[in-house]
């Protein structure tokens, strides 16, 4: 179908405000995260732009500083409203190892599973195959309650280490699905010339498949390293003072009123890590959603 | 030359044959670890969990299977949370598939600027579900938010109550939430299925005449329906087990009428200590997860 003259002009049009719809909310938190407070609270002016752009938010909460108009001796009779609690940097360094260490894991773990999923015939591997994905599908609310006790007894519970292996429980499905879709698309061809030269099946993973398959790896990886850096309820459930920053965030919400200009200001900075992130894989981005079912 | 192969399968021959690597089970092995012991598990502690009656006061557990399921099934409010749940998957999951297949028949274009367009779109797939949620609360606020202020302007809701303090607003508010965060998703797997039509059933068709509705009615839509089942099953799924924005937006509020099966769960969880009722209410939501996905792969033959 291709348009020309006035359609495609109504075209661009439609489409630049459609698409500009779904920007205004991004636009309106990251506004919302370089006003004074003043201006966030003002419900007299809500759509005019007449403050003066600040960075205070950021300051406080990814700088970790105090509030420049909290005085010091104020703090201590306002408990923990002081600038301390706003303080977002354990969240992000918590985000960061957290979505790393499970990324390292689920891949490594996946690779290996993708690997003999794709090359080794063995009888059960449908079976296999649809037990994986149902664990995909799998409520984690159904899990929750009895992951919270297994993590208090091996001493998981509010680590690092503990929302490492529950997201890496999340991700390897997708990834194991993913990465088995990327690795069919090898010809087997180029195993089986490795054999015939006396390699070994974990040399011809080694050596000879998982070089071809990098850059479906390096896909899976962010995608993997994005879901764990949304991720709200595992965390939410497992950890108390381990606060990744979907849930840090949430606690910036109190009975007597939302620090909005705090809030925005943390929730931008998480965004804009997954914005260059996912822009960087959006060639596989159906094939990762679909858990390779579609290629694109 | 016979020297060498045994030596070369020296190695090898002293592990069984399980544990090479021509066999499935090495390769298998480490991943379904962590899946059975901390997917499969964790399901099969929860059942059992659900046989336990437990005081939330007294915390006495003892052994009684029928208790908790059969409170689950005598609960009102579990009523109300699977119809919360269930209206709440199928409204969202129609305006997403509507939305996302006529912005990606709207963006399916190769002139300049729709590739950056496309790009964009995908954006608000990545943002956390609980930023989403704080997104949407900041822009509904009564006095200062400024979807509020749209919504006042064109009459469609007043001052009083803002939209998530309305019983049946509320739902509404976080279903808008939610598109807004996935009908990216719909968009990105429509756009997939078009750009992989084949072009010469719609080369005849407009030889023959044929209108473009006609052509989406009659060529696009049937020569689509394996991929947007797929999308449907994928996204009614994970719309099914929605927890992040009621848990941020509303917190089930108000009363309940917005309490869907998954928050209802949590509330159990959190606030009454009831464990064994709370994974009692879980897995009632997986089992209807599992015969819904279960009966809607058999209508459509959807494979991955």
């Amino acid at each position: 179908m291709e348009d020309s003259g006035i359609k495609l002009a109504l075209r661009y049009i439609v489409s630049i405000v459609i698409v500009g719809l779904f920007m205004f909310p991004i636009a309106w938190w990251a506004l919302t995260s370089v006003k004074p407070i003043s201006a966030v609270f003002n419900k007299d002016k809500v759509v005019v732009f007449d403050f003066k752009p600040t960075l205070e938010n950021y300051r406080v909460t990814i700088l970790g500083q105090r509030k420049q108009d909290f005085a010091e001796n104020q703090s201590s009779s306002f408990g923990t409203s002081g600038g301390s609690s706003y303080d977002g940097r354990g969240s992000i360094v918590s985000s960061i190892i957290v979505a790393v260490g499970s990324t390292a894991l689920t891949v490594t773990l996946a690779l290996l599973a993708s690997y003999g999923l794709s090359r080794i015939r063995f009888w059960g591997s449908q079976g296999f195959l649809n037990w994986i994905l149902s664990q995909r599908f799998l409520p984690p609310i159904a899990i929750i309650v009895p992951l919270v006790f297994i993590f208090h007894d091996l001493g998981l519970r509010d680590t690092h280490l503990g929302l490492i292996i529950a997201h890496t429980l999340i991700n390897i499905p997708i990834a194991v699905l993913l990465l088995k879709s990327f690795m069919d698309d090898i010809p087997l061809d180029v195993d089986q010339a490795a054999m015939i030269d006396g390699a070994t099946r974990f040399q011809c993973f080694w050596m000879v498949v998982l070089p071809l398959a990098k850059g479906g790896v390096a896909a899976t990886a962010v995608l993997c390293f994005i879901f764990s850096w949304t991720e709200f309820l595992l965390s939410l459930f497992l950890t108390n003072s381990i606060r990744t920053i979907p849930v840090k965030i949430t606690t910036y919400v109190t009975s007597t009123g939302s620090e909005w200009g705090y809030i925005s200001a943390l929730g931008t900075s998480a965004i804009l890590p997954s914005f260059i992130f996912i822009l960087l894989v959006q060639r596989h981005l159906v094939r990762g959603l679909t858990m390779g079912a579609i290629k694109d | 030359m016979a020297d060498g192969t045994d030596r070369l399968r020296g190695a090898a021959t002293r592990l069984p044959r399980w544990l090479t690597s021509d066999h499935p089970f090495p390769w298998l092995f480490p991943a379904s670890a962590v899946l059975l012991v901390f997917g499969l598990y964790p399901v099969l502690y929860s059942l059992w969990l659900t046989f336990i009656k437990r005081n939330p006061v007294t915390r006495i557990e003892k052994f009684q299977p029928s208790w908790n399921w059969s409170k689950v099934f005598a609960d009102d409010r579990v009523i109300d949370a699977v119809s919360v749940t269930f209206t709440y998957t199928a409204i969202a999951l129609v305006i997403q598939l509507i939305l996302g297949l006529g912005i990606a028949l709207l963006l399916d274009s190769d002139k300049k600027g729709f590739g950056l367009l496309r790009s964009l779109m995908i954006l608000p797939l990545v943002v956390p579900p609980a930023v989403t949620g704080m997104m949407f609360l900041l822009m509904y606020d009564g006095s200062f938010g400024v979807l509020s202020h749209m919504l006042y302007g064109l009459g469609l809701l007043s001052p009083e109550t803002p939209i998530l303090t309305g019983g049946t607003t509320a739902l509404w508010g976080v279903i808008i939430a939610d598109v807004w965060q996935w009908t990216p998703f719909m968009v990105l797997i429509m756009l997939a299925g078009l750009r992989a039509l084949p072009k010469d059933p719609f080369e005849a068709a407009a030889i023959d005449g044929a209108t473009d509705v006609q052509a989406f009615f009659r060529l696009t839509l049937p020569m689509m329906s394996k991929i947007i089942a797929l999308a449907v099953l994928i996204r009614g799924i994970d719309l099914f087990r929605i927890f992040d924005y009621i848990k941020v937006m509303t917190d089930s509020g108000p009363g309940t009428a917005t309490e869907t099966l998954t928050a209802y769960a949590g509330t159990i969880y959190f606030k009454n200590a009831d464990f064994p009722y709370a994974s009692t209410v879980s897995l009632l939501t997986l089992i209807l997860v599992v015969i819904v996905a279960n009966v809607f792969i058999k209508i459509f033959k959807v494979k991955f």
